[in-house]
């Protein structure tokens, strides 16, 4: 068992220095139910161990099942050790379970074929857990865990509706991956998902004449909806072919030279909320809602002060559980 | 004097007694290096055999070369290493190869060992037109349940189609591919999926040859009459009686209709078969005779359904390499049935029989309807792509095992009348299996270093160059291959070249989505345990279930896969061939609470022992257990070495074996 600090220390120093078993065994820790404690320990001791510990570009990439988001990747693995070569970067990719056995089958490794032993890619594998929207109930955590080790993390779900496109809420840059003539986008319109992702990717674009049609197709589908868009520019559209080995270079060099972060604070709240409203429904809500103003008020005052990252999430869920409890509480005595 | 015409007998054209000539006797044979498979080749051919069916080892079926990194623990093994020309030379050594029918068990690099063959050839002044015999050449089956591919559907197509085109020019004897369901069966195929997925396959293949439309319709005709086929018969014997003859009628009805093929001669359906292999246990292992000879029966019984060649396992298959006396107890079995019996002597005996005739109507009924579902999909290529026939097979196969893990399937001696005595067979000296030498891959590491010195460098490379351009070109590429070969270009070098041009194929593995039929005690057993060992580290079992090597038959892993799943396991199974690298990376990055291993290509060794140097070089002390066709003689130092369980073919109950494994690691420390 890891419980002494001193272990702790020894594994956040290693998985620091980028080893994988360390940071293979942290991510077990924080996927392990009722982690909190651990969580506390565990960021504390990175922020002690490396106060500027580095803090990734995080990607999401999303799609239908068949959309090619695996082979991608693994395209996009095997193009990155050759054009960033003193970066790193982590996937996590997450798999639906068994609703009879909660077993799963996490098959995604099957399209990166990575280096051996080498330590720019880390492959993670995660099963939903059969939680509605696509993300497993840890994957927020393990992201800023992996944030602080390498330079992007990229995070891959299986997405078919509004609820999975959840993974934008924990990215920097998250992208839609659909395949050419697919009519995802009509779908995709219709439950209002178009207006989420920054960039979309139209895959499997192995024949010119397909690729550009679906490619006009997605470009007035989204100038349709552009008014409704937050900064009305129509966000970008990459071609891709895995095996015509195209557009996969232009997709990268996108990701790396992406500058604009979202606010890590909001993001922090946000999952915040969610978590509350899992665990604790509309009664949660209404109890968070209560030292919400405060905490808002915190976070944008942080962010005015360019202390972005600031925002301490096991904090926050320390103080909303026993502001919790204590209702929980008072509501038994009643 | 002519003699009374009676229907029970055959006669010739004078009214004479005459029996049909027996079907090809072949021993599916091959191991260690060159000349050692070249003198149990002249051994075989003295004793009877009529023919030669060449087994290769699998770096040589994957496109390796013996001294590529990933080849180093298979060479030899299941089958010969071929690496250039001069293996060649030393395999056909003082054999008449324009007097041989020759058929070569080989896929991905089916077109590199048929130029091998002509540069031997033409080296020896053999006219290419008396050259006789088969590659098989079927990329699907590949795909779907041997995992000898290289490169992606399309590509394998064209280099089939380009083999036919220089074939018939050039080698018109020589069958160029030969569609295999043989393994299809292995893989839990069902006589209707066998008969489907085959039939699809010859489609898909002859669509492709009418496409490039490099025949006239006469050339088209004997391109059609070209196509054979290799099948597998099973032990319920009338069935796949059925089975061929259904296969035999169904060709003759694609040929004329979707082919227009008017001699009749070009309709025949031709095919070779080898009894079942799967069904073979290793417990009892002396009742594999009794059901191989049982198996022979449904494809010589009748006429109608008769084989052209055969090729019978071994009794002691299941148990690891047969020793040549066990070949040669096969070959004896062919020879009595051929020679002693009189079952050459009459037409058709089934002929006229309701129950024959009703059976094969209802499995042509239900192959069309499926042959159909995949034309609709676009054919057997988009159905290997989008993994439906996969899928599809692993769903059979599951229900296979579900069945015998329920004794609804009996087999004797393994889930039926258990208790017996030892056999006497396996009492000699040798344990009653045959071994490959290990030192025995170093002569094949000394030709090819040889022949690497020896020859033109210049010439190699040139040679390779013109080869790649020419797959960028879309040439058809037999001439570059056979340019390659007489430039002592080796095995590797060819499929690398190519490779580079086409990449390398990753397919579906088909058990996303696959359940299990079982929910008898031992599953709510397993499963309790499962639910007491998350409780207790905060998060499930998790499970990589590696398929290393090049050994492709990925069947077991799929079972164990699809069983730890059922089980509440989190699976991580990534497809076959992964080094023990690969394999150990994702245990450790998973941080994976155990490592299952399949093997079957007897190099569990070796393999074993880079797994767990690959494993100490992470420091991770991960539980590592293994399946496979392992010897018990081989049990005691693979548990010295870390290896936790051992299962073979004996251990067909699943839940058994996930019980054993959830046990193995409930009592390991929390890894954190």
């Amino acid at each position: 068992m890891m419980d002494s600090t001193e272990t702790l220390s020894q594994l956040v120093s290693e998985a620091l220095l980028g080893e994988k078993f360390p940071i293979a065994k942290i991510i077990s820790k924080i996927e392990t139910e009722n982690n909190l404690r651990f969580r506390e320990s565990l960021f504390n001791e990175i922020q002690s161990q490396k106060p500027n510990a580095k803090e990734g570009l995080t990607i999401g990439i999303t799609g239908t099942p068949g959309a090619g988001k695996s082979s991608l990747l693994g395209e996009l693995c095997r193009l990155f050790l050759d054009f960033a070569p003193d970066k790193k970067m982590a996937i996590v990719a997450i798999d639906p379970s068994s609703n009879i056995s909660g077993g799963s089958i996490l098959g995604d490794r099957t399209r990166v074929t990575l280096p051996r032993r080498d330590t720019r890619i880390y492959f993670r594998s995660q099963p939903s857990q059969l939680e509605l929207g696509g993300l497993n109930p840890y994957t927020y955590h393990v992201i800023r865990f992996l944030r602080k080790i390498f330079d992007y993390v990229f995070i891959e779900t299986v997405g078919i509706g509004q609820n999975e496109i959840s993974v934008s809420l924990i990215s920097d840059i998250s992208f839609l991956v659909m395949q050419p003539l697919g009519g995802d986008q009509v779908q995709f319109m219709k439950s209002g998902i178009m207006e989420v992702p920054e960039a979309f990717i139209i895959n499997k674009c192995d024949e010119e004449s397909l690729a550009n049609s679906s490619y006009y197709m997605l470009e007035s589908t989204l100038e349709f909806i552009k008014d409704i868009l937050p900064d009305q520019s129509l966000p970008p559209i990459f071609k891709t072919s895995v095996v015509k080995k195209k557009g996969i270079e232009e997709l990268l060099n996108f990701i790396l030279t992406y500058s604009k972060r979202k606010d890590k604070n909001i993001e922090t709240i946000t999952q915040l909320m969610q978590w509350i409203r899992n665990e604790y429904g509309r009664f949660g809500i209404g109890i968070w809602k209560k030292m919400e103003s405060n905490t808002w008020n915190q976070a944008v005052r942080l962010n005015s002060l360019g202390g972005i990252h600031k925002f301490n999430y096991e904090l926050e869920e320390t103080k909303f559980l026993s502001l919790i409890q204590n209702k929980i509480a008072q509501n038994d005595k009643n | 004097m002519s003699a009374e015409k009676k229907d029970y007998l055959l006669v010739d054209e004078n009214g004479q007694g005459k029996p049909d000539k027996p079907w090809i006797f072949r021993t599916y044979a091959g191991h260690t290096n060159a000349k050692a498979s070249n003198e149990l080749y002249r051994k075989n051919l003295s004793k009877g055999q009529t023919g030669l069916s060449i087994a290769f080892d699998l770096p040589t079926q994957c496109g390796y070369s013996s001294d590529h990194e990933v080849s180093r623990p298979e060479i030899g093994k299941v089958g010969v290493p071929i690496n250039s020309l001069e293996d060649f030379r030393i395999l056909f050594d003082q054999i008449p190869i324009e007097e041989m029918n020759t058929s070569m068990t080989i896929n991905g690099t089916s077109m590199w060992l048929l130029s091998l063959y002509v540069a031997l050839a033409e080296e020896r002044g053999v006219p290419l037109e008396k050259l006789n015999g088969t590659t098989q050449n079927d990329l699907i089956k590949e795909y779907l349940a041997r995992g000898t591919y290289i490169y992606p559907p399309k590509d394998s197509m064209k280099i089939i189609v380009d083999m036919y085109e220089y074939c018939l020019h050039n080698i018109p004897k020589w069958n160029p591919s030969n569609i295999c369901s043989y393994h299809l069966q292995e893989a839990g195929a069902t006589p209707v999926q066998e008969l489907s997925f085959a039939l699809a396959t010859a489609i898909a293949v002859l669509d492709a040859i009418k496409e490039r439309n490099c025949f006239t319709e006469d050339e088209f005709e004997q391109c059609v009459g070209r196509i054979s086929f290799f099948v597998n018969a099973g032990i319920r014997f009338v069935e796949e009686m059925c089975k061929m003859r259904a296969f035999t009628e169904m060709w003759e009805e694609i040929t004329k209709e979707r082919y227009g093929v008017k001699n009749a001669k070009y309709r025949v359906f031709r095919y070779g078969v080898q009894v079942n292999s799967l069904g073979l246990t290793e417990e009892q292992p002396e009742n594999n005779a009794w059901r191989i000879l049982i198996e022979a029966l449904g494809v010589t019984l009748s006429r109608n359904a008769r084989c052209r060649a055969l090729q019978l396992p071994a009794w002691n298959e299941a148990l690891s390499l047969p020793r040549p006396w066990d070949q040669q107890w096969s070959l004896r079995l062919q020879q009595v049935l051929a020679y002693e019996t009189d079952l050459l002597e009459y037409p058709d005996i089934f002929e006229g029989s309701k129950v024959i005739e009703s059976k094969v109507k209802a499995l042509k009924e239900q192959a069309k309807l499926e042959i159909q579902k995949i034309l609709d999909m676009g054919g057997a290529l988009v159905a290997i792509e989008n993994g439906y026939m996969k899928s599809q097979l692993v769903k059979s196969q599951t229900e296979r095992l579900s069945k015998i893990n329920s004794n609804e399937l009996v087999i004797v001696g393994k889930n039926k009348w258990t208790d017996g005595i030892k056999s006497p067979l396996m009492t000699d000296s040798d344990g009653g299996i045959f071994k490959v030498d290990p030192k025995s891959a170093e002569q094949t590491l000394g030709v090819l270093a040889e022949a690497k010195t020896r020859r033109n460098a210049e010439l190699a490379k040139k040679s390779l160059e013109e080869l790649k351009q020419a797959a960028k070109d879309g040439k058809n590429l037999m001439p570059y291959s056979i340019a390659c070969a007489k430039a002592l270009v080796t095995t590797g070098e060819w499929a690398d070249a190519l490779r580079e041009v086409y990449g390398e194929y990753n397919p579906p593995t088909g058990v996303d989505g696959q359940k299990l039929f079982l929910s008898d005690d031992k599953v709510a057993t397993v499963r309790g345990k499962v639910d007491a060992f998350t409780k207790a580290h905060g998060h499930r079992p998790k499970i990589v279930v590696g398929k290393p090597g090049l050994d492709g038959h990925s069947n077991g892993a799929e079972m164990i896969a699809v069983s730890a799943k059922h089980s509440g396991f989190d699976v991580i199974y990534s497809g076959i061939r992964l080094s023990p690298e690969e394999i150990v990376q994702s245990a450790v990055e998973e941080n994976a609470n155990v490592i299952g291993l399949s093997i079957l290509s007897g190099s569990h060794k070796e393999i074993a022992k880079q797994l767990f140097d690959e494993l100490a070089h992470y420091k991770a002390n991960i539980p590592v257990v293994i399946g496979g066709i392992i010897p018990e003689s081989d049990f005691e130092e693979l548990k010295k070495m870390g290896i936790r369980e051992i299962f073979t073919p004996k251990d067909y109950d699943l839940m058994s074996i996930m019980n054993k494994i959830i046990d193995i690691i409930s009592v390991e420390p929390a890894l954190v």
